[in-house]
Formats: C-alpha cells, sequence, structure tokens
C-alpha cells in the first residue's frame, strides 16, 4: 500500500490535466475507495483511543505525527519560495481555526460515535456547497429533493435515533471531556448535542477551506500549506498540551502500546486521505471524486459499525480494551441506517456534475422560436461592495435626515435596553426578564420597518418606481397600522381569556425590570412627538406637556402579554390631544412616523397599565384588575390606530386629496371659465406621497386656441390648487376625428362585430362637432 | 354617535348590495361556517396548549380574510367611480389582498415570538385534539379553497412570483410526475400555494403528533410552530410585495418590454422629439393607466400627434393622458406653414394678459427663447445645451402628412359642451378589451404564461 502510494505522488505530479479515459479511472477510483475505507477505520479507532487520551494531546500528536511524515516528503523548508512574515501570521492564524476545527470534530466524535460523525462530518466541500446553495439562493429549480433528504437525514440522526444505550453510557463516569456546559445547557441528549455541533463544525469547516484557498495559492501549493499547518498546529497546541500533561493524570497505562494505532490513524486519516484526494481531484472531476468517496465512506462505516463491536474483530484490534464498554455504545439503529441512505443518496445528487450550468435571465426567443438567456447578469449584480463600507453608508443616509435620525437613534436606544434585559435575564437565569425582551425585540421590528421605509423614500426614482419612492413611506404606515391592530387583538383576547380566569401574577419582578423601560419609551414619546409636530405644524405645546409631563412608571410586565400593553387614563388623554392634531394638521403628515410614534405610544400605555395593575394587585389584592387593564389598553390602542389606517386607505386607494378638495374644485371650475376651454372630462387627483399630488386631467377646447396657452394656464392654476405633478391632455375636435379614422382603419374587423355600436357612438359625437 | 350609526347604516346599506347577489351567498355561508371552525379550533388550541395548531388556526383565520376580500371584489364590480374616488375601487381588492397577507405574516411573526419563548420553557402539550383540530381545518380550507372562487387570490398567485416553499415542492412534483402523468394537471406548473401551505401545515402537525404521542418530545410542536410560520412568510411574501407594489403605483416589470416597445414607437413618430415624465401603473389588477409628455417639434400638429400617440398606446394602457409639448411655442414659425394647426386669431401675447392674474408666478419663461427652459412642471430636467428643435432635427419630405390634413375650421363654431363630453369613457374602454388581444398578439398573449411560468422555465436552464 506504502508503494503504490509513494509511486501515485510522484506520477500524480508529474502528468498534468490530461483528458483520461473512463476505463484508465478505475485505479483512482479504487484508490479512492481504498482510502476512504482506511479513513473510516482510522476514525473508529480513533474514537477508542480518545476514551483513554485526552482530546488535545490526542489532536496534538496526529498533528505532529503527521507533520513530521509530511515534513519528510514535502521539504517545505528547503524547497519553493521563503515565506515572509506576513504569511507566517496568516499561516499561525490558519492554523489556530484548523486546530478548532479539528477540536470541534474530535469532540463531536467523542460525543456521537464514529458512525455519526463520519455520516455528518465527512462531507465533501462541494456537496456541501451545493447544498448551502439549494437552501439559501431562491434561485429555484436546484436539486431541492437533495436538500430535503440531507435534512431529513439530520432530523432522523437528531430526532429517530434513540440511543438509547447512549443514556446508560451517561451513568457511567466518562472520560476526560465531560459534557461541556454549553451543550448540556440547551438541555438535549449528549450525542443529540454532538449532531448539531458537528452540522455547524461541518460548515465551518467548508468555509475555512473556500477562505484558506487563497493561502495556499500564496505559500505554494495545498500540500506545502497542509504541511506547515501542521506543524503550526502542533506548535499552537504544545502550550495547551504542556499545561494539561501537567495538570491532569493522565490514564493511560502504556504510551509504547498507543504507537501503533496512533501511526495508523495518522497515516490513514490525515495523509493518505489527503493526497489520495489531491491525487483524485487532479485526475478527476472533483464532484465525481466526491461521489465516490462519500459513498464509500459512508458505507464503510456501516459496514464497521457493525462489526466493529463484534468479538472477532476485537481480537484482530490492536487495543484491549474494558470488556464491559465495548458492547453498549453508539450502535446501529434504524435511524441511523435511514438517515446513512438519505445521506448517501442526498450526497450522491448535489455532488451529481450538473448538466443545467449556471442560471440565465430569459431575454426573449430567437427567430427560429429557441429561448435566448443572458448568463451574466447575476454575476454582474452581485458584486456587493464590502459589509463595513455597506454600513458605513447606510448609517451616513440615516443621519442625514431628521425622521430617519430619530427613529435610529430610539432603535439604539431601545435595542441597548432590550440586550441589558435580556443578558441580565440569562444572568439571574429568570424567564420572565427573557421573555420580555423578546417581546421589546418583537416591538423593535414596527421600528425597524419604519426606519427601512424613511431611507427608501430618499431613493431616486427608477424605471420601476417612476414617481419615486415616497409612496412606500404611507405604506410602512400602513403596515405599522396592522401591525397595531393584531397587537390590540392578541392584548384582547389575552385579556378575554384572563377575565375568565384570573391567574396569579408575581409582581415582585415588575418593578425592578420596568424601571428603565417606561424611561426609554418617554424619551421615545418625546423624540417623536417633536418630529411630528415638525411634521405636522400645530399642536406642539400638548405633546410637549404631556411628555413633560413625565412620569415614574414602568415598560412591560413580565406576567404576560396580556399586559405588556397597559394603559392609563392620562396615557390616553395625551393620544386624544395627538390625534386632534393630527385630524386638523393633515398636510404636513407623515404616515410612516405616525405609525412609529403610535407603537411608541402603545408601549408606553403598555408599561403605564403594567404599573396601575401591579399598584392595584398589591394594594388591594384585585387579580381581575389586569385583564380589565389590558382590555382598556387594547381598545386605546385600536382606537388610535383607525384614524392613520383609515388615512393611508384612503391615499393607497386613490383619493382625492380631503384637505386639498376644496381647492381642486373650484381650481376645476376656474378651468372650464379659461377662455376656449368647452369643458374637461376624467379627471384625476391623488396623493402620491407625503409632499407629491398627482393629477391628470383633459381638456377639450375650441379649434382656434393655441394648446400650449391653455396647458400653461391649467397647470398653473392646479399648482395654486396644490397639484405639482401633472398631465394635461389637451384635445380638439380634430383629435377626435383623428383618432376615429386611426381605430376605423385600426377596427376593419371589428366594426363587423359588437363593437359598431361605440364606434358609431364616436362619430355621432364628431358630427355633432 | 350619530355619524357612527350613520357609518353603520351605509355598511349595512353597502352590505345589503353584496347581498343580493347570488353568487356572494356562497361566500356568506362558507365564511359563517369558517368563523364556527375558527372559534372550535382556538378553543383546542388552548385546550392542547399547541402552538403549532395556533399557527396553523392562522391559516383558517387567512381563508376568512380571503374571503371577505372575495366579497369586497364582487361589491367592486358594482361600483361606480365617484368623485373623490376617481379611479373606481379596484384598488380595494388591491388593497384586501395586501392587508390580509400582511396580516398573516404579522401573525406569522407573534408565532415565531411566542416559540422563542415557549423553547425557554417547554410546557406540556396534550396530544387529544390535536390531529382532530389538523383534520378539522384542512378540511374546511380545502372545501373553502376549491369551492369558492376567488378571483383576486387566484390573480395575485398566478402573477405573483412563486414562493420559496413552492419552488422547492416544485422538484418534487415533476419527478414524481414522471412516474404519474395525470397528476401534472394538478402539481405543474406549480402547485397553488393556499392548498401547499395547507397540506404542509397539517403534514407538520402530523408528524409533531406522532412524534410526541411516542417519544413525548413536546419541544417538537415549538418547532413545528416555527416551520408553519416560516413557511406560511414564505407563501405570502411573494404575493404581498406583489400587492404592495401595485399600492405603490410602480410599473408591473412583466409590462415594461412590451411598454418600452411602444414607446419607441411613438418616439419615432413623425414630429415627436421625445418622450418624458412617463408613469405607468396598474389600477386594480389588471388594468393600467399612464401619463406622459410627449415633446414635438414646433411645426407638428399637435391634434395628429396626440390621436397617433393616443392610438398606439390605449391598446395597452386604459386611462392614458398624454401631454402634448412645444418648446417656445409663443415665437411665430418661420416657415409660415399653419394651414394645419389652429392660427392664434388673436396674437399670444395680448392673450397672455388676460390669465396673467391667474398665474403670476409660474409663467415668465414666455419670452424665453432657449430649449433649456422647458415646463415648469417637468421634473426631469431636460439637457440644457439642446439647441431649438427645428435646426436640430432634419426633417425629410415625408412629413407632409400633418400639413396635408384638413382643418375642420367650419366645426368649430358648433359649441359641443354638453354632447361632445360624453365620447369620453365608455368607447375606449371598449376599444380596448378588443384591441388588446390583437396589435401585440404574441406579446400579449405570452405575458400571461411567462408571469406565471417563468421561474420553471429558469430553473431547467
Amino acid at each position: 500500500m506504502d508503494e503504490k502510494y509513494s509511486s501515485n505522488v510522484l506520477s500524480g505530479g508529474k502528468l498534468g490535466m490530461v483528458e483520461v479515459p473512463n476505463s484508465r479511472l478505475t485505479r483512482y477510483i479504487v484508490l479512492l475507495v481504498v482510502s476512504k475505507v482506511l479513513k473510516a477505520l482510522g476514525i473508529f479507532e480513533s474514537y477508542d483511543i480518545l476514551k483513554v487520551v485526552h482530546i488535545v494531546q490526542f489532536i496534538f500528536i496526529l498533528k505532529l505525527g503527521s507533520a513530521v511524515i509530511l515534513l519528510f516528503f514535502q521539504k517545505p523548508f528547503s524547497s519553493g519560495k521563503v515565506i515572509s512574515k506576513r504569511q507566517w501570521i496568516k499561516l499561525v492564524k490558519h492554523a489556530v481555526f484548523s486546530c478548532v476545527i479539528s477540536l470541534l470534530g474530535f469532540f463531536g466524535l467523542t460525543l456521537c460515535g464514529p458512525l455519526r460523525t463520519l455520516l455528518l462530518f465527512e462531507h465533501s466541500d462541494v456537496v456541501v456547497i451545493a447544498l448551502l446553495g439549494v437552501l439559501f439562493t431562491s434561485s429555484g429549480g436546484g436539486p431541492s429533493k437533495a436538500a430535503a433528504f440531507f435534512i431529513i437525514a439530520v432530523i432522523c440522526l437528531l430526532l429517530f435515533d434513540n440511543d438509547d444505550l447512549m443514556a446508560k453510557m451517561a451513568e457511567h463516569p466518562r472520560s476526560l471531556i465531560s459534557s461541556t456546559p454549553a451543550i448540556s445547557f440547551l438541555g438535549v441528549a449528549d450525542h443529540k448535542g454532538g449532531v448539531v455541533l458537528l452540522v455547524a463544525s461541518l460548515c465551518l469547516k467548508v468555509g475555512f477551506h473556500t477562505a484558506s484557498r487563497k493561502l495556499s495559492v500564496e505559500i505554494g501549493g495545498a500540500k506545502r500549506l497542509y504541511a506547515l499547518d501542521n506543524l503550526v498546529s502542533a506548535m499552537v497546541l504544545l502550550p495547551w498540551v504542556i499545561v494539561l500533561s501537567a495538570t491532569t493524570e493522565s490514564k493511560v497505562e502504556s504510551w509504547s502500546s498507543l504507537i501503533l494505532p496512533f501511526g495508523m490513524i495518522i497515516f490513514s486519516v490525515m495523509i493518505l486521505e489527503f493526497y489520495v484526494e489531491a491525487i483524485c481531484n487532479a485526475k478527476m472531476e472533483t464532484p465525481r471524486c466526491a461521489r465516490y468517496g462519500t459513498i464509500a465512506l459512508f458505507l464503510s462505516a456501516l459496514l464497521l459499525a457493525n462489526f466493529w463491536t463484534h468479538p472477532l474483530t476485537d481480537q484482530l484490534r490492536s487495543m484491549s480494551k474494558p470488556p464491559q464498554q465495548v458492547s453498549t455504545e453508539h450502535v446501529l439503529s434504524g435511524g441511523v441506517l435511514v438517515s446513512a441512505i438519505f445521506f448517501i443518496m442526498s450526497s450522491s445528487i448535489l455532488s451529481s456534475p450538473s448538466k443545467k450550468g449556471q442560471k440565465g435571465t430569459l431575454v426573449g426567443y430567437s427567430p427560429e422560436g429557441t429561448p435566448l438567456y443572458n448568463f451574466m447578469g447575476d454575476a454582474l449584480q452581485h458584486t456587493s461592495q464590502s459589509l463595513p463600507r455597506f454600513i458605513k453608508d447606510s448609517l451616513k443616509q440615516i443621519l442625514e435626515e431628521y425622521d430617519s435620525r430619530q427613529i435610529f437613534y430610539f432603535l439604539c436606544l431601545n435595542l441597548a435596553f432590550t440586550f441589558v434585559e435580556l443578558f441580565y435575564g440569562v444572568w439571574t437565569n429568570s424567564l420572565g426578564l427573557i421573555s420580555d425582551g423578546f417581546h421589546m425585540l418583537f416591538d423593535c421590528s414596527a421600528l425597524v420597518l419604519g426606519l427601512f421605509a424613511a431611507l427608501m423614500t430618499r431613493w431616486k426614482a427608477t424605471r420601476i418606481f417612476s414617481y419615486g419612492y415616497g409612496r412606500v413611506e404611507i405604506l410602512s404606515g400602513f403596515i405599522n397600522g396592522l401591525f397595531l391592530m393584531v397587537i390590540a387583538f392578541f392584548v384582547f383576547v389575552e385579556s378575554v381569556t384572563r377575565l375568565l380566569d384570573p391567574p396569579n401574577i408575581n409582581t415582585d419582578m415588575l418593578t425592578p425590570v420596568s424601571v428603565g423601560g417606561l424611561l426609554v419609551n418617554l424619551v421615545g414619546i418625546c423624540a417623536f412627538s417633536h418630529a411630528h409636530s415638525h411634521g405636522g405644524k400645530s399642536c406642539s405645546s400638548h405633546d410637549h406637556g404631556h411628555s413633560h409631563h413625565g412620569h415614574s412608571h414602568s415598560e412591560h410586565g413580565h406576567g404576560g402579554h396580556g399586559h405588556s400593553h397597559g394603559g392609563h387614563g392620562h396615557g390616553g388623554h395625551g393620544h386624544g390631544g395627538h390625534g386632534h392634531s393630527h385630524g386638523s394638521a393633515g398636510g404636513g403628515m407623515n404616515a410612516n412616523m405616525r405609525g412609529v410614534f403610535l407603537h411608541v405610544l402603545a408601549d408606553t400605555l403598555g408599561s403605564v397599565g403594567v404599573i396601575i395593575s401591579t399598584i392595584l394587585i398589591r394594594q388591594f389584592g384585585w387579580l381581575i384588575a389586569d385583564p380589565i387593564c389590558s382590555l382598556f389598553i387594547a381598545t386605546l390602542i385600536f382606537l388610535s390606530v383607525i384614524p392613520l389606517l383609515k388615512d393611508a386607505c384612503e391615499v393607497l386607494l386613490l383619493r382625492t386629496p380631503p384637505e386639498h378638495e376644496k381647492d381642486l374644485n373650484s381650481a376645476l371650475e376656474k378651468i372650464e371659465k379659461i377662455e376656449g376651454v368647452l369643458s374637461y372630462r376624467d379627471p384625476h387627483f391623488w396623493r402620491h406621497s407625503a409632499n407629491m399630488i398627482a393629477g391628470t386631467i383633459h381638456l377639450q377646447i375650441m379649434s382656434d386656441v393655441v394648446e400650449q396657452r391653455i396647458i400653461q394656464q391649467v397647470t398653473a392654476i392646479l399648482k395654486d390648487a396644490g397639484v405639482n405633478n401633472l398631465s394635461v391632455q389637451v384635445e380638439k375636435e380634430a383629435y377626435f376625428q383623428h383618432m376615429s379614422g386611426l381605430s376605423t382603419g385600426f377596427h376593419e374587423v371589428l366594426a363587423m362585430t359588437q363593437q359598431m355600436e361605440s364606434m358609431k357612438y364616436l362619430k355621432d359625437g364628431t358630427c355633432i362637432m | 354617535m350619530k355619524t357612527h350609526r350613520s357609518i353603520f347604516g351605509k355598511l349595512l346599506q353597502e352590505f345589503r348590495l353584496v347581498a343580493s347577489d347570488r353568487r356572494s351567498w356562497r361566500i356568506l355561508l362558507f365564511g359563517s361556517l369558517n368563523l364556527l371552525c375558527t372559534g372550535c379550533l382556538l378553543m383546542w388550541c388552548s385546550s392542547t396548549n399547541s402552538m403549532a395548531l395556533t399557527a396553523y388556526t392562522y391559516l383558517t383565520i387567512f381563508d376568512l380574510f380571503s374571503l371577505i376580500t372575495c366579497l369586497i371584489s364582487s361589491w367592486v364590480t358594482m361600483k361606480k367611480p365617484s368623485q373623490v374616488y376617481s379611479f373606481g375601487f379596484e384598488r380595494l381588492e388591491v388593497l384586501a389582498v395586501f392587508a390580509s397577507t400582511v396580516l398573516v405574516q404579522l401573525g406569522a411573526l407573534f408565532i415565531l415570538k411566542e416559540s422563542v419563548e415557549r423553547f425557554m420553557e417547554q410546557p406540556e402539550v396534550h396530544t387529544g385534539r390535536l390531529l382532530v383540530g389538523t383534520f378539522v381545518a384542512l378540511f374546511f380550507n380545502l372545501l373553502t379553497l376549491l369551492s369558492v372562487r376567488n378571483k383576486p387570490f387566484a390573480y395575485v398567485s398566478e402573477a405573483a412570483s412563486s414562493s420559496w416553499l413552492q419552488e422547492h415542492v416544485a422538484d418534487l412534483s415533476r419527478s414524481l410526475c414522471g412516474i404519474i402523468p395525470g397528476l401534472s394537471s394538478v402539481l405543474l406548473p406549480r402547485m397553488n400555494p393556499f392548498v401547499l401551505i395547507n397540506m404542509a401545515g397539517a403534514l407538520s402537525l402530523c408528524i409533531t403528533y406522532m412524534l410526541i404521542e411516542i417519544n413525548n418530545y413536546n419541544a417538537v410542536d415549538t418547532a413545528s410552530a416555527v416551520a408553519i410560520a416560516l413557511m406560511t412568510f414564505g407563501t405570502m411574501y411573494p404575493m404581498s410585495v406583489y400587492s404592495g407594489k401595485v399600492l405603490l403605483q410602480t410599473t408591473p416589470s412583466h409590462i415594461i418590454g412590451q411598454l418600452d416597445k411602444l414607446l419607441r414607437e411613438v418616439s419615432t413618430l413623425d414630429g415627436v422629439l421625445e418622450v418624458r415624465n412617463e408613469h405607468f401603473w396598474t389600477v386594480g389588477f389588471g388594468s393600467l393607466a399612464g401619463s406622459a409628455h410627449v415633446r414635438i417639434r414646433r411645426d407638428a400638429n399637435e391634434q395628429l400627434v396626440l390621436a397617433h400617440v393616443t392610438n398606439r398606446l390605449l391598446p395597452l394602457v386604459s386611462t392614458l393622458t398624454v401631454q402634448i409639448f412645444k418648446d417656445d411655442w409663443t415665437r411665430p414659425l418661420l416657415t409660415g406653414t399653419l394651414s394645419s394647426s389652429s392660427s392664434p386669431s388673436a396674437p399670444p401675447l395680448g392673450s397672455a394678459e388676460g390669465y396673467a392674474t391667474v398665474s403670476s408666478s409660474s409663467l415668465p419663461p414666455l419670452l424665453l427663447s432657449s430649449g433649456g427652459e422647458l415646463d415648469p412642471l417637468t421634473s426631469t430636467p431636460s439637457k440644457p445645451s439642446s439647441p431649438p428643435p427645428e435646426f436640430s432635427f432634419d426633417t425629410p419630405g415625408r412629413n407632409v402628412q400633418p400639413m396635408v390634413l384638413p382643418a375642420p375650421g367650419h366645426h368649430t363654431h358648433r359649441p359641443y359642451g354638453g354632447l361632445g363630453l360624453t365620447y369620453g369613457a365608455s368607447p375606449y374602454t371598449g376599444m380596448l378589451n378588443q384591441g388588446l388581444a390583437r396589435p401585440s398578439g404574441g406579446l400579449g398573449l405570452g405575458m400571461q404564461g411567462l408571469g406565471a411560468g417563468k421561474h420553471f422555465t429558469l430553473s431547467h436552464i
């Protein structure tokens, strides 16, 4: 075997990319299969070794051993370019990452056993990248079947593979590697934690491999990089190993008996597989290589898992072990079998060479009728700028304008409060706090929406958004209104159920939670009412007074969602004034800001309501106060949202703006009186966005009037009435004659049909003129 | 109080109007059934304490919304445009679709939030009514979906881009159809998204039931609630994007190619210099409205160009306004061929005095000569460097056409105030319906198919 392998290295290095006929590939496929089988064997072996050797020591030995061998073969120092200091730093980083990934991988191995590790962790990069592509780019049509299989397989491992024997194992004092708090925190069994860990580290591994490609070019080849990487990671691990061996006593009886298995593992897992993979990738296409490799690996893993614990193999194995552990862990179960089959299927589909090629966009049809596609569009569009730059740009945009700046600051404040609450909740292990934190996050989504809309409003008009993006603001206001309606509805339902059956509420937690909360929302109200009066001209004093009335109450309670939006007479009062101000101000409104403001207001009402009900419950023990309060709040929110929704609906339905209705009517009268104008028809006027009122009108004028003058006059009149995006179609009698002429010319055939009647009508009309 | 009563009175009146149609009885029947079912399900939700069932119940509530949308759409067809709602009420349909999809997505968001809270502390789920509830909801949803013809939602689900869920199922269903070809009418090119999500939700609930029964994994309930909520998002998002774009008055992207072609045609018409400020958008589902400003040569006949432009665009755009405009029209024409158009009886400046009072602000450019200062209304700035059009355009002899046309001068003195107006709307719309299929036959027909099937053709490339 050794000889074969080394000779292949040489020939592999010499032969370039040559088109090899299929029959000549057989030897490489066989080689690949053999190396995979050996790898599976090595993984099983290393699982056994890991029971006695600490994982860090284990990895150290692996890395060191392979580094020594690779140094001998590869001679990274004597051949190739000199490595600069900068590259050394990169190498160290690379090595640290590879250490972390192998730590995770082998830790997963100790948790799940070799078979499951092989199934989960040993997917080729091609497969995983294809899988992620299918899952996360909804470019559609990809082999989603394969993705479904993969997910089913993982779920099978997670749920249906009841590793009951594992539970028994857990009673044994495990080796040095006890399950870490991170995984036991999730409250799942060990091997399930392992499954999750392995999937995560699989993604990490693939990302790492992709990222390290550039470095391998810099260093001078993947093999040289691999050799150096092993060396450096052994160095990196060295201090840890020294500390470990100094502090803990080893369970190994004799290191000498471990030399053989270690050698075998180093050879099969670290070196042989690497070289064979490199050769095969050079000889065959990568997906094919991945397909054969994976199938061989999984099948051999299944076989090994079946026979590993068999007494026959026991004798063959080089290690002697305490017998009671051998037969009890990580045996084959139905779930594993099914998931292995699914894994094999999915990876064979995913790694099958895609005949589809790139995805293109349909451009049109050729004269022969075959579809034409454009392949480059996507690739060009997706060259996005770097993330920090993008963040910087959008931040700058946000801070440019008053509205978005206000929302942004408040969002930051709110998020900061939420995270403080969440962290404190995790720290003190208080479920109430955590759930309240999530509730706040839920509320923040409305703010995010508002922020995004405020940002979008300023985008330039495009071909599709020909009027510009101003209307987004109104739509966002509408969505926020609906959001509040949903919230009000849920609060209502919750409070009704609580009214029927008032639960016991623990009021102790409420006060400390809410100290900061109300303050945050008050700041918000203050800021937004300013922004608001800014837009809405009037009533600033009222709002101001209201916010200065200040309270020392609190924010959401955690007793339930029912009362997390609570209310209060005073708040309601303030709001009434506010709504009124809008009714009058109307013109300068900004639906988006209104929606955000109402949201913050609802939150504040909620916190005030919580305070009131807390006081009532504490003082008088009226448990029913809480649902009644929530009921009251729900109604208040509901009532306060209605005007916003109504206004937004009117704008979205293209109603003639009510505040301009009178002006427009008088303008229309004026237009009729212009000299030369006979009449008008189809007057459409609608509010497009906060500062744009669009309109179209058709005018009939006498034949001897200059059209352009009429257009100017009408435009001026309507501009005075507030319409600032106007199209006037001026029609003379000649127009109708032309039209009827054109139409009859066009509609010769149609003239026979029922259309005839209307045509005649049209002609009549012309005749009368 | 009085205003409230009047609102209710109005609502009642409109409701009677809708109910007078026999077709809407069926919708009302299903609506009441749905209410009953939803009530039952909500009770079962609280008794089973299952989040997944709650998420599934929201789909039933969504069905209720879709029934309401259906009622609205039948109401819309009965209503004529009023003075304030000058475009008619077709958009109400769009708004209803948008609101119901957004509401159900917000419901899903709520489910997500609750699920996150449940992951911390998983309460026990009672499976007693879980399966019953699932099948009752599935049965009612499918019954409603299949027996009520819901025009707006059918349109949106056809026209919107296919959802994430649909795309993933499309692959499976294609291979399934390879085995059983008979299914292809149902499954291809893509499944009805509502049926799909109902099925998928029911499936995940069944799995939940099994797992809870067999292994007592209560957390599966939360997980499947999250899954249903995500699927709801996936299904509803494309539809709300589509209807939201209609509400935002955007040019529908599948029309753009056709529209460009027409505009190119228009700009090659004789006398047309450029088309700008073109705004095209959909009023309801389907009918296009639009306006454009067309700049023409100084010596061109405005009415003729207008007629030609309108004639080109009208088959596609039913509510069309074209503003024709000329640069410095106040200057007398150099050529002096004024035979065709309205020879001004009074000199322009003289009559300008009459309206100078009306529009004092926006009329200084009367005597401005360069082409840079154009219409004060146009938002797109024109090139300031463009020379006066009559010199820049070397017009060959083929533009004799406008001059030749007879000027019906003897008609001008007839008043056509009252009667002339009536032939505005109705003949146009009549012509539109006929015309749509014809002049752009291939494109017009191909459009629908393209919109629906484009994802599938693309995925096979």
